[in-house]
């Protein structure tokens, strides 16, 4: 009887790995594309509204969904209340702390510090080719995770029933 | 004194060094200058000083304090409020207006564009201005620009070298003319007067979102951060004010919209970089002006020591004064430096001069149809 719980309870254990493992593999383009969106809405802000960047971060925030959110609604808090800090340093320190806290990747994040360095610091112009150098490095990125999503998000799934059944077995 | 003129614009260790200032230099400070490791300066009171890292004030500048690239990037990130973009018209300019009035103006690369300067890039220098309201200084000055017989102000120009005041006595003439502080005995039932700002450089009133920071009296209008010309027909055309101020004008389309203002009926309060009455006459676009006899009076400000004094001139003193005199001074001595009084110079071109002589006559001007102003004038002696 207990064997049979304790198997059951393996099985189920190495099922939820499978799951979310998958659900990270799903969750990654989602959040690229958000970015996406973040960065397309900046990019107005900036060339038709010369909003100031706290204000054009904090409405970023507005339009994507959390986790990505907090990352900007982050940077435009600190950005508000410490005087003195740059826009570089306030980027990457809340892109590092909090990149863990999304699905995304080392080549994303990539992408937007080095996005990070530029803003805010030059023309209106240059800005915009900035936005746009990374939106397109950020396609690039959800392109390959889509792929990666169709590759190995059903096998990851299958991998954790599976794996958890194999350990079922040979414990029993 | 100092932090609260100047919020968080500075940061350490600038900052602190800025706050340890002795006390009579952060009371009378006038320009903080900033350049990338080179010595940092502060003029106050109409000298210059160098300042150590302690916060104490020398005369030599090996041993101050050079604030480095950090501090300059942070400072201009400040300044821009993180955003260069956002001010690329003000850079064009050369300046940039903080939240207070404090007008930073910049040194750096210009970026050009089909050959006229697009932006700044590469910014290295700062001057940052410091804009103070001194309530009450246009106490000795309003009196003797009223026009008692129409219960206004005469067109007025104040003139003088950059840094002696101009704007800080405009804004204390705007405040005492919409309050109605008129420091006149035969004016003391006139009320106040509606004034319309053009503030082109936010350096006026300071606005922040709109709504004046200095105090300019409650009958007041602001356009703010508007091109002199056109806020000068803006404001005639929709808000009805008696007085119409601006900041230095000298381009010509300026003239034209006040000539414009000049025949709506309304007076002008308007100032003019010139060390003096001469040079007025010498500066294409106010002799222009002048001669037409545009302006009832002029103010001009000069300085010794730390005080700033005025003499009020009329247009025809003015014109006999620029007749007279063979010589103009060009250029004007640092105010600075010791007096070093009239050195014979070049001389103003003889047609220009004799044109000058010929043409400048004093201009009866438009009465004011101002409700209010209709018994006072009957009042008055």
């Amino acid at each position: 009887m207990i064997k049979f719980a304790g198997a059951l309870l393996v099985l189920f254990a190495g099922t939820m790995i499978g799951y979310l493992q998958a659900a990270r593999f799903a969750a990654r383009p989602r959040q690229i594309r958000q970015l996406m969106h973040a960065l397309q809405r900046l990019e107005t802000e900036i060339q038709y509204g010369q909003t100031p960047l706290p204000e054009a971060i904090a409405r970023l925030a507005a339009v994507v969904l959390p986790p990505v959110s907090m990352l900007f609604s982050d940077i435009s808090k600190e950005l508000v209340k410490s005087a003195g800090i740059t826009v570089r340093e306030c980027w990457e320190r809340t892109l590092r702390e909090g990149w863990s806290t999304t699905a995304m990747k080392k080549p994303e994040q990539e992408a937007m510090l080095r996005l990070g360095s530029t803003l805010g610091g030059s023309g209106r112009e240059d800005q915009i080719k900035h936005i746009k150098l990374a939106m397109f490095q950020l396609q690039a990125e959800e392109t390959s995770a889509r792929d990666e999503q169709q590759r190995y998000e059903k096998m990851s799934r299958s991998l954790g029933v599976l794996g958890a059944a194999l350990v079922v077995i040979l414990m029993l | 004194m100092l932090t609260l003129s100047l919020p968080d614009l500075f940061v350490q260790p600038l900052r602190g060094i800025l706050e340890r200032l002795p006390a009579h230099a952060g009371a009378t400070l006038e320009e903080i200058r900033i350049r990338e490791n080179r010595p940092l300066e502060i003029g106050y009171a109409g000298r210059h000083s160098f300042v150590q890292k302690d916060g104490t004030l020398t005369g030599d500048y090996r041993t101050a304090y050079a604030p480095g690239r950090d501090e300059c990037r942070a400072l201009l990130e400040r300044v821009t409020n993180h955003s260069l973009y956002a001010v690329e018209e003000e850079l064009r300019r050369g300046y940039v207006t903080v939240a207070g009035g404090h007008r930073i103006g910049l040194a750096g690369r210009t970026v050009l564009d089909h050959g006229a300067v697009a932006h700044l890039k590469d910014i290295a220098g700062f001057n940052v201005r410091i804009a103070r309201a001194r309530v009450g200084c246009a106490a000795a000055v309003l009196p003797g620009i009223l026009d008692l017989r129409a219960g206004t102000i005469q067109h007025t120009l104040i003139v003088s070298p950059p840094q002696q005041g101009k704007t800080t006595l405009l804004r204390d003439l705007v405040r005492s003319i919409s309050s109605g502080e008129w420091h006149h005995p035969a004016a003391s039932g006139w009320g106040g007067r509606k004034v319309g700002v053009v503030d082109e450089r936010s350096e006026i009133a300071a606005s922040e979102a709109g709504v004046p920071t200095f105090d300019l009296g409650p009958r007041c209008d602001v356009l703010d951060a508007c091109p002199k010309a056109e806020g000068i027909m803006m404001m005639v055309r929709s808000l009805s004010p008696e007085v119409v101020a601006v900041d230095e004008i000298g381009r010509p389309e300026d003239a034209d919209a006040l000539n414009e203002a000049l025949h709506a009926g309304v007076r002008v309060l308007a100032t003019a970089h010139a060390v003096g009455l001469a040079d007025v006459f010498a500066r294409p676009v106010l002799a222009r002006l002048a001669a037409e006899g545009v302006f009832g009076a002029y103010v001009v400000l000069s300085r010794s020591g730390g005080k700033v004094q005025h003499r009020i001139v009329t247009a025809e003193e003015a014109a006999r004064e620029a007749a007279g005199s063979s010589s103009g001074r060009t250029g004007s001595t640092p105010r600075d430096a010791s007096h070093l009084g009239n050195a014979p110079s070049v001389q103003v071109e003889p047609a220009l001069q004799a044109s000058a002589q010929v043409t400048i006559k004093a201009r009866s001007k438009p009465a004011i149809r101002s409700p209010a102003a209709v018994p006072a004038e009957r009042d008055s002696p």
